[in-house]
């Protein structure tokens, strides 16, 4: 690498050449845009999030109205059929998208911050305080989840709100191992030590020296929580954890089978919702193939180019 | 003048990445004969590795070779297939690695990783790999009983001796060594070249020696190559080049070492850096940082001119004979 | 240059050495609970001073514990025993976050790796920053530009590099960062640990040369830590040779490298490549690492040692003067006319 003429005068600068990185929030874009799944997850993720953010546009009808004919197939009128009381399901459906995705957005956030204190803090302390801490890890991660949620459930008042608090406490656990192992990894990293002989706080070391090192796997971990989130949010609606007035997938389903829907000859009111999870999840899932491929360069794609051989 | 047992025309190897296409070894040939121990020194950068690994058939992409012929014992290497390749591989000619700690399997004892290489490349009962695995051992000086002993168990130095052993299973013609002695302290670094060389000796095998180190290659090799931003600065007999180096990189690595023993001479090193080879320079690749450097330099990339038995890329040389070959 | 005690309560005056360690000694334990104690003896009883503008090569191989001593000066972990007098202060009598900060002001410290000595995430003005937000705390804004400015400038560098990110830099650029970095304080001491070892030899001088001009001008005592005996030869004023944990040898560089008197000084410069010699120095000593878990009494080179005798092995020696050095050793004690040519009397010729 060559220094510029001014600094060559002053400066004896040395050392070993070095090829240009391009700046990591501009490789994320090109990683996301190279990668074909990656950029089917961004796609569909989008969508959603375009679907949640203006679902008045999209929906045909408003979902809380019941004036229609109940139980009714799908039609031109109704894609997606009626519910028992008469409501469009697609509309229903769509405008579901919104509290589904908040949720599965906050629970994310909230549960990969909880990792990442636990997980960071138990790594860089180190003695007694990762010892106890690792034990509140494991402790979290072997619960056993459906006892656990039946419990709460007589306690708690079914709701997004007890959904986003038990979510929380089910799954912040199981990323907190893999980041403490990261933190270990680099603690004795000279960078750290230097800051520690400066005299930083610890507290300032976590936030400002580790975290930031470790934004690949803070989002690809936000990005496999979402997963898990986006399908358990529902499977916990569905058992009649939620609350069923609220619009989300997951009480979409619990409803439609508390309405016998398979049964009674409209399968879509089921089918619909469990599909939009299904493709919420994957487009997460997919999303996450690109921090595979930046967190492991072996994975990058090699350029198949023939250059013509020099003659021997 | 006998066959050599390798001849390298030409070679060229490429990374073709995202970010850049950097030919990281433009063009290099050399020869090594029978016996011969041959030194490839340079620094960061330089492409030596790279080198090794193209002549090895060791690189794996984004790094490829684009060009030039490895021909060994009159086979190109470059275009046998992988199991043309596995039958030559270790039998032939085997590599050591920089880093015995990368190369070995740490879950595995000696013994155990010694058994896998031969039944890998031929065909032994578990006697005779028995028997080879104790005589290699002794060959470097290690006791047999570390046959059960497991890598982190063994000092670095034995662990390189262990890797050593391990190129030898099959007594090669050709042994390539990467950096062996780089991870070891001053003594132990002495003892293992001095045991390598008397390997040689008595086995009779050709060794590549690469390393950035010119005080290792200056007491044991026959010839010596250095290297600069993928290219051959200089090519020589090792005692020749060291008395009287011809290429002002030589010159200035040579002066940049600090002595211990006679008298306390200034230290001066080589300011400046390599090139950016995904950019390299037009002229020679050396200019901006050469102490001689005249204007010709900046525009003419020098060819590989002939001095007396050596080789020398730099204008300095260019009125004095006819270009070399 | 006598000074009453200042406001830190220490004293600096002709006398008093800027740091002098007693009996400093740092054990580790290994193994967990539940197996027989193992104990790592990585320093043991280590006396030195250092004064003020001077550099000081601390040299030894892998185990030998300097990298260790580099860190027990830093505070990064506490001795097992033995104190630390800095200006006249003893280290653990500090207690306050207030005056351990303080130290930390004082004495600062260069990393060998200049690929894991900085934070890839944060361009390099972040820890010359950081430095000097903390550490001088009287600069305005403006004035902590300047100063980052004139630091880098005196590390050789130009202003410019203080925007880049590490990985755009080169090693020996980092490396001056890192220095330029330990300047920010105004430390009256830094400890280099292996400052040059990886970066390509070319390179190595003029950083080397730079440390020099640092003690010149900006009056720093450096404790230049390497395994590299010969570049301390072209950077320091005295030398102290270290082996399993112990000093062997100590004095002026030039008296030490040209008349070694410990029996490991002799083997270490007999090893020591230079390309422009021809003769080839050989010995059977095959470079195994020290024992230093669980040492018994003696000396811990006594297994390699070629002449060691019956003492060596029941009285661990003690660093004492000899002429103008210091040696432990009981044979060089005993007869200094032994002492051998500078050539290596640990080799043996082959035939």
């Amino acid at each position: 690498m060559t220094t510029d003429a001014s600094a060559s005068e002053i400066s004896v600068s040395d050392g070993t050449s070095t090829v240009e990185v391009k700046r990591p929030p501009g490789r994320f874009l090109r990683v996301v845009l190279r990668n074909r799944k990656a950029t089917a997850g961004a796609v569909i993720l989008l969508v959603m999030v375009f679907v949640a953010a203006f679902p008045g546009l999209i929906a045909p009808y408003d979902p809380q109205a019941t004036r229609f004919p109940p139980n009714l197939l799908p039609s031109s009128a109704h894609l997606l059929g009626t519910t028992q009381i008469g409501q469009d399901v697609l509309s229903q459906l769509i405008w579901s998208t919104r509290l589904t995705l908040v949720v599965t957005l906050v629970v994310s956030v909230i549960a990969t911050f909880l990792s990442m204190i636990v997980g960071v803090t138990a790594a860089y302390a180190g003695g007694i305080t990762d010892r106890v801490l690792t034990l509140v890890i494991d402790v979290f991660l072997i619960l056993p989840v459906l006892p656990l949620l039946i419990l709460l459930a007589a306690y708690l008042p079914p709701g997004v709100s007890s959904l986003i608090i038990v979510l929380c406490i089910t799954s912040w656990a199981f990323q907190a191992r893999q980041l403490r192992s990261q933190g270990l990894s680099i603690r004795n990293r000279d960078f750290l030590v230097a800051a520690r002989v400066r005299g930083e706080r610890p507290l300032y070391i976590i936030l400002v020296e580790i975290v930031p090192t470790m934004t690949s796997l803070l989002a690809a971990s936000f990005l496999g929580l979402a997963v898990y989130v986006v399908g358990f949010a529902a499977s916990l609606q569905f058992l009649g954890l939620g609350n069923s007035g609220e619009l989300m997938w997951g009480t979409m389903l619990y409803n439609a089978q508390q309405a016998a829907a398979l049964e009674a000859g409209n399968p879509w009111w089921a089918l619909a919702p469990g599909a939009a999870v299904a493709l919420l999840g994957a487009g997460f899932a997919l999303l996450n193939y690109a921090f595979d491929e930046i967190g492991n360069p072996a994975l990058r794609p090699v350029k198949r180019r023939r250059r013509a051989r020099a003659s021997a | 003048m006998p066959e050599p047992l390798l001849d390298v025309a030409d070679l060229t190897v490429d990374y073709l990445t995202d970010a850049a296409d950097v030919r990281a070894v433009d063009r290099v040939s050399f020869t090594v004969g029978p016996g011969e121990f041959l030194g490839i020194v340079g620094e960061s950068g330089c492409g030596k590795s790279t080198l090794l690994f193209g002549v090895a058939q060791l690189l794996s992409p984004p790094g490829e070779v684009t060009g030039g012929q490895v021909v060994f014992r009159g086979q190109d290497m470059v275009r046998l297939g992988r199991e043309e390749l596995r039958h030559i591989r270790w039998r032939d000619y085997s590599v050591v690695m920089q880093s015995a700690m990368n190369a070995l399997n740490p879950m595995k004892s000696i013994g155990a990783q010694f058994k896998d290489t031969l039944e890998a490349h031929g065909s032994m009962s578990a006697g005779e790999i028995r028997q080879r695995s104790v005589e290699v051992l002794k060959l470097v000086g290690i006791d047999a009983a570390h046959l059960k002993s497991y890598p982190h168990q063994l000092s670095g130095g034995m662990r390189q001796r262990a890797m050593i052993a391990m190129a030898l299973l099959y007594t090669p013609q050709l042994v390539i060594m990467d950096e062996p002695t780089s991870a070891l302290d001053v003594v132990a670094q002495r003892s293992l070249m001095s045991k390598i060389k008397d390997l040689q000796r008595d086995l009779g095998f050709a060794i590549i020696f690469v390393t950035h180190d010119m005080s290792v290659v200056s007491r044991y090799s026959d010839r010596v190559l250095v290297m600069y931003a993928g290219q051959i600065a200089e090519a020589a007999r090792t005692d020749a080049m060291f008395e009287r180096p011809l290429h002002p990189y030589s010159r200035g690595l040579l002066n940049a070492f600090p002595s211990v023993r006679g008298p306390r001479r200034e230290l001066v090193g080589i300011p400046g850096a390599p090139p950016d080879l995904a950019r390299p320079p037009s002229g020679c690749r050396f200019a901006p940082r050469c102490s001689e450097v005249m204007p010709a330099c900046l525009t003419r990339a020098p060819e590989l001119f002939a001095v007396g038995d050596a080789e020398v890329r730099c204008l300095l040389y260019a009125e004095d004979v006819k270009k070399a070959v | 240059m006598a000074e009453a005690r200042d406001s830190n309560g220490s004293t600096v005056g002709s006398n008093e050495p800027l740091l002098r360690t007693v009996d400093l000694t740092r054990h580790f334990r290994l193994g967990g609970m539940l197996e027989a104690k193992q104990v790592l003896h990585a320093v043991d009883d280590f006396n030195f001073v250092i004064q003020e503008r001077e550099i000081v090569a601390l040299v030894g191989e892998s185990g030998s514990g300097k990298s260790t001593v580099a860190r027990l000066l830093a505070r990064v972990y506490p001795p097992t025993r033995g104190e630390i007098y800095y200006r006249g202060r003893p280290l653990h009598r500090l207690r306050s976050r207030r005056a351990l900060f303080w130290y930390r002001g004082e004495v600062a410290m260069v990393f060998q790796d200049p690929f894991s000595a900085f934070n890839p995430v944060h361009r390099i003005s972040h820890g010359v920053m950081r430095n000097l937000i903390l550490h001088r705390p009287e600069l305005s804004r403006v004035e902590r530009q300047h100063e980052a400015e004139r630091v880098c400038e005196s590390v050789g560098l130009g202003p410019q590099m203080l925007t880049r990110f590490p990985y755009e830099m080169s090693g020996g650029e980092r490396q001056r960062i890192g220095f330029a970095q330990a300047l920010a304080v105004r430390p009256k001491l830094i400890l280099a640990d292996e400052p040059v070892s990886m970066l390509d030899v070319s390179i190595r001088a003029g950083v080397l040369n730079m440390m020099a001009g640092l003690r010149d001008r900006e009056g720093v005592s450096i404790l230049y830590i390497t395994h590299d005996i010969a570049s301390a030869r072209y950077v320091a004023d005295r030398i102290i040779v270290m082996y399993a944990g112990h000093q062997v040898e100590a004095g002026p560089t030039e008296t030490v490298l040209a008349d070694p008197k410990h029996p490991y000084t002799q083997l270490l410069l007999s090893a020591v490549g230079d390309p422009r010699e021809k003769v080839e120095s050989i010995s059977a000593d095959t470079g195994e690492p020290p024992r230093v878990i669980n040492p018994d009494e003696g000396c811990r080179f006594r297994w390699r040692c070629p002449r060691a005798i019956e003492q060596c092995a029941q009285v661990t020696p003690l660093l004492s003067p000899l002429g103008s050095v210091q040696v432990a050793c009981h044979v060089a004690a005993a007869g200094s006319q032994d002492s051998s040519t500078p050539a290596s009397t640990a080799s043996i010729t082959k035939s």
